[in-house]
């Protein structure tokens, strides 16, 4: 048996208890103390991109000295003691949030978030370029987290961004549409038609379910998730209305051929 | 022992109050939508209760590919970490029996939870006893 | 041959010292990559025909060989000739004649290669003579320009391997470690960590792997100390990592060179070549029963990449960004394994202090900065190249002393330090000692040793423009203050310096830098704001007329000012006219000349030309 250790910290001046492991975000979270997050996914690895987590930390054996260290990635510590909201961190995520609306300014998560902060119009220069993208690198995340790698960020500052390999449609691309559904902005586009979905360039065959044609999700997916998953393909090919109708409709038939111990209690769960 | 969530067809009425229940308990209002307990009226008195069964060998837990779903050791619920779920809906299509739904309004995926060990809502307020937690 | 002992170690070193003290008189010709520039491969050549041809070789035991860097490179190719110390530049394939003929065979000097020194105009004979070369105190540098990279033996016979010899047969790791730490070394690649203490961490951090990495990415640009060490004096840098490896235990390490770098690469893993098959690396060095070896990883040549979590990530094949260091590296480094990463010039220093002892490299320097500091010093300085210093000289002695002045003489006006990040300090600062505890305090940073000379013809907003040009451009993009945040100042100081400049952007640029101070995930943007920041420390005043009065009173920022020809000064010489590349200038021989004012583009050619400073900047 490993016994985990216990740590004790401060937080806003209140003592909580903490697993060793756990960062302040994870704390704060769990005691419902608000800290305002973009890149930040419980499900993904933290990276600290967006820098809007932001919290003051102080010890009393560091003389004195406190600083700003990102609360999704900073593992707790005996004693820490945390502010998550002074004049000093207020301001640095308005600057954070004034940045990205010069990046984003057509943004409304940005515009939402920024007049928080009480910035509504940006004070820097505007972006030339049109984006959504805040390069929070979810989105990269959730690929790879799907186990597809398809998307990655290319270039080096200004000038980085979510890309397609080469401008290629992304070779590994299964057309699953995770990042374009964590994306905190809205910024990764696709189209579904009954037919096909559009994303990243590419234009996936959709799978659609044997009983109502309703489309499920694209074919190269369907392959990926048998595989990754073992189970067999048939498991993906019936959409959960219809599974759900089937369920129903095999109770209905039971009832009607009289079947054995219907009447009798079924135990649903293990 | 674990305790199980029974159902007894024979008993139930459909009048519903399961999914009401389920869903003041969850989401904290009465939309029917959202329980994560469904009825079934077939006519002539054939009722029928459908949700979760916690499957040994569960699809959804098997595709999630965020380790969002994961059984609950103490109810053997298998329970949504909300936090985690990306919302890609993957479990809700290979869940065989369609159990398994998601939110609405931000895709997180819902199913019942057996109200975490404490006696099922559905089952406290089933006025026939067509559902019992034993 | 292998060498299984420290003991056989010893009778190596013996034996070719010995072979070489037959060599009576040894030219030495640098093959630094400034010099394969301008022709050395060319003047080897050369001499070694003309050597063999007179029969020289047998008659005068004459050795003759290829160095690394001497550190002077703008007087280029230079050679040297031994032991009478004669210094030559600028040598052509043509001038080896006369060298042979003249001072191989007949002990004369050949004038007109000699170095003529700027300042007192007369000619210079000797090596040890130069100013450039007299002030200096060389470590890191100390066999650069006296022996051949290429030969292992070279290196025995300056006492080479000693170090290490003395670290596994006499001393215990931690006593090792105890050395460092007295000497007082910190790193050289920029942030001035102790390195004793960095090993101590990693020594303690239990794990079962450990590795010793090298940094050799030198991303500053003008930047080429690393460079000349890791061509010039590959062994010295060996040597340091294997006792590195063994004070912490460490098995494996990697040095990371960038791909810029071909020359380095290639006589490192020569070095590596050579140590392997001598036993001084690889499994049982030195019959010890301690392995250690080392690859070399290759660079994409991204500056971030330099900084050491972007680095390991990088040598681990993953795309170079760093990342956040609550836990250190030295805990969780290279495969999330303890690690010590130090730069180049940190671990030529670390042979050095093991073979000589820590006192004495302790007694060098002052207090807190021990030891010595080979610096880059570039830009309008008489004497450009790599120079290696006493911690605690002043910038002074650096910059006019060895450096010999401004060139032209003309005023100075500041001096940039530390590297792109690092900052500008004016004339009132020259009196500062240069160490890492001075140099911080007074807004700038002692970085990787870049020091770039400005006259009064820099502007200073122009300055600190151009470094966060670089800076943009290196932000490896993934936070948002140092992405957004540096683009943003940049895009403020381009106003500033074409004329757009606002009220209050002065403010703006010091709130919005104290947010990129603050909260940038790591040094490249901690220290992007420097530029700016020490500027306007300094001199405050160039940015408000440039705000306020749209002026750039030093010449630069072209929207900012008018050339004028003085009426006084201008002596109607006529060289500006020639000068300027759009044929504005009119005037009569000895007449003053005028400039039209409509058709002049600001270059500054005729500026520069001009003998009496008679182009006036309004
Ligand atoms: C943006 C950036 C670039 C860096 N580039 C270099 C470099 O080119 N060479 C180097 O030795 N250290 C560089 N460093 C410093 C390293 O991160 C690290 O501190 C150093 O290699 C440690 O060795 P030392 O203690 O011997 O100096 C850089 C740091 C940053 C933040
Ligand atoms: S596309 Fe969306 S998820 Fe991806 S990096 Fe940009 S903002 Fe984040
Ligand atoms: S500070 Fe700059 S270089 Fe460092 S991680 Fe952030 S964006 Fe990249
Ligand atoms: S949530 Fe922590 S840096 Fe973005």
């Amino acid at each position: 048996m490993t016994t985990e250790k216990t740590i004790s910290l401060e937080i806003n001046g209140r003592f909580f208890q903490a697993r060793e492991g756990m960062t302040i975000l994870d704390v704060a979270k769990r005691e419902g103390i608000p800290i305002p997050t973009l890149c930040y996914h419980e499900a993904l690895e933290s990276v600290g991109n967006c820098r809007l987590c932001m919290v003051e930390i102080t010890h009393p054996d560091w003389k004195g000295w406190k600083g700003l260290v990102t609360s999704c990635l900073y593992p707790v510590e005996e004693g820490l003691q945390v502010t998550t909201d002074n004049k000093t961190i207020w301001n640095t995520r308005r600057t954070i949030l004034d940045l990205l609306l010069a990046r984003c300014p057509d943004s409304d998560v940005i515009q939402k978030l920024a007049a928080e902060y009480g910035v509504t119009v940006t004070s820097y220069r505007k972006n030339d370029v049109e984006t959504k993208c805040i390069l929070c690198g979810l989105c990269v995340r959730v690929c790879a987290a799907k186990g597809a790698n398809a998307i990655s960020s290319a270039g080096r500052g200004i000038e980085k961004m979510i890309a397609r390999p080469f401008d290629q449609p992304p070779p590994d691309c299964i057309g699953c549409a995770s990042c374009a559904h964590i994306c905190p902005t809205g910024a990764i586009e696709y189209e579904d038609t009954p037919e096909v979905r559009k994303i990243w360039g590419h234009s996936f065959k959709m799978v659609k379910c044997e009983s109502c044609g309703r489309p499920i999700m694209p074919e190269k997916q369907l392959e990926f998730e048998a595989e990754k998953s073992g189970l067999d393909p048939a498991y993906f090919k019936t959409c959960s209305v219809c599974s759900q109708r089937k369920s129903i409709d095999t109770i209905r038939s039971a009832f009607d051929m009289k079947a054995v111990g219907l009447g009798e209690p079924v135990e649903v769960a293990r | 022992m674990q305790k199980t969530l029974t159902i007894t067809p024979s008993r139930c009425t459909s009048c519903r109050t399961c999914e009401l229940a389920c869903s003041f308990k969850h989401a904290g209002k009465g939309g029917l939508g959202i329980a994560r307990i469904r009825t079934f009226m077939f006519g002539e008195g054939k009722n029928q209760i459908l949700t979760c069964f916690q499957c040994d060998e569960a699809a959804c837990v098997k595709v999630c590919p965020v380790e969002a779903l994961s059984r609950n050791e103490s109810t053997g619920a298998i329970e949504v970490n909300e936090a985690r779920c990306i919302g890609c809906g993957l479990c809700s299509i290979a869940c065989p029996f369609g159990h398994m739904n998601h939110d609405g309004t931000n895709g997180i995926a819902v199913k019942c939870d057996l109200c975490g060990g404490d006696e099922p809502a559905c089952a406290a307020f089933c006025p026939s006893r067509a559902l019992e937690y034993r | 041959m292998r060498i299984k002992s420290a003991k056989s170690l010893e009778s190596v070193t013996k034996k070719v010292r010995g072979e070489r003290e037959k060599i009576e008189t040894e030219v030495l010709v640098c093959a630094g990559t400034g010099c394969l520039a301008n022709g050395s491969l060319g003047v080897t050549e050369a001499l070694d025909r003309a050597i063999h041809a007179n029969g020289l070789d047998v008659k005068l035991s004459l050795g003759l060989k290829t160095t690394g860097c001497h550190g002077f490179c703008e007087q280029g190719p230079l050679v040297v000739i031994q032991p009478k110390g004669i210094f030559y530049r600028g040598v052509k394939p043509k001038d080896v004649d006369d060298i042979v003929e003249k001072t191989l065979k007949n002990g004369e000097i050949v004038e007109r290669l000699l170095y003529r020194d700027p300042n007192t105009k007369k000619r210079v004979e000797q090596y040890v003579e130069i100013p450039f070369y007299s002030k200096q105190q060389r470590i890191a540098l100390r066999n650069i320009g006296k022996i051949d990279p290429s030969n292992i033996d070279d290196y025995f016979a300056v006492g080479g391997y000693a170090g290490l010899a003395k670290a596994l047969t006499k001393m215990t790791p931690e006593e090792v470690i105890d050395a460092v730490t007295k000497s007082g070394l910190r790193g050289r690649g920029g942030g001035g960590f102790p390195t004793g203490r960095k090993w101590k961490t990693c020594a303690s951090a239990p794990a079962d792997t450990r590795y010793v990495l090298c940094n050799a990415d030198e991303g500053d640009p003008g930047a080429f100390m690393d460079r000349s060490i890791c061509e010039g004096d590959p062994h010295a840098v060996i040597e340091g990592m294997v006792i590195g490896a063994w004070a912490v235990g460490a098995h494996e390490g990697y040095i990371y060179v960038r791909e810029e770098y071909p020359l380095a690469v290639k006589h490192l893993q020569r070095a590596i070549e050579q140590a392997r098959e001598r036993g001084l690396l690889g499994d049982d060095i030195l019959g010890s029963g301690f392995s250690y070896d080392i690859h070399i990883a290759r660079g994409g040549g991204a500056f971030v990449c330099g900084e050491s979590s972007a680095l390991m990530k990088s040598v681990a094949g993953e795309i170079g960004e760093p990342r956040a260091k609550y836990v250190h590296s030295v805990i969780r480094g290279l495969h999330d394994k303890p690690t010590v990463l130090n730069n180049v010039e940190t671990w030529a220093d670390v042979s050095w202090i093991i073979a000589e002892g820590a006192e004495k490299y302790a007694a060098l320097g002052t207090e807190k900065s021990t030891g010595t500091k080979v610096f880059s010093l570039v830009g309008k300085v008489k004497n450009t190249g790599l120079v290696e210093v006493p911690m605690g000289i002043t910038l002074r002695e650096i910059i006019f002393g060895i450096g010999g002045g401004i060139i032209g003489n003309r005023p100075f006006k500041a001096v940039q330090t530390g590297g792109p990040s690092g900052g500008c300090l004016p004339e009132s600062k020259l009196d500062l000692t240069v160490d890492f505890d001075s140099l911080t305090e007074a807004g700038s940073m002692m970085g990787s040793g870049g020091m770039i000379v400005m006259d009064d013809h820099t502007c200073m907003v122009d300055t600190a423009r151009y470094f966060l040009k670089f800076l943009v451009d290196e932000s490896c993009g993934k936070c948002v203050p140092c992405r957004e945040g540096v683009h943003q100042l940049h895009q403020m100081l381009e106003a500033i310096c074409r004329g757009d400049g606002r009220p209050g952007d002065i403010e703006k640029i010091e709130s919005l830098s104290d947010v990129i101070v603050e909260a940038s995930l790591c040094a490249l943007g901690k220290s992007a704001p420097n530029p700016v920041l020490s500027t306007l420390r300094y001199f405050r005043a160039e940015y408000e007329t440039h705000i306020n009065e749209k002026k750039c009173a030093a010449g630069v920022c072209r929207n900012l000012f008018t050339f004028r020809i003085s009426e006084e000064k201008c002596t109607g010489c006529g060289l500006c006219l020639k000068a300027c590349p759009v044929d504005c200038i009119t005037g009569e021989k000895k007449q003053v000349h005028t400039i039209d004012e409509e058709k002049c583009t600001r270059c500054g050619a005729c500026r520069n030309v001009c003998n009496f400073d008679a182009v006036e900047v309004i």
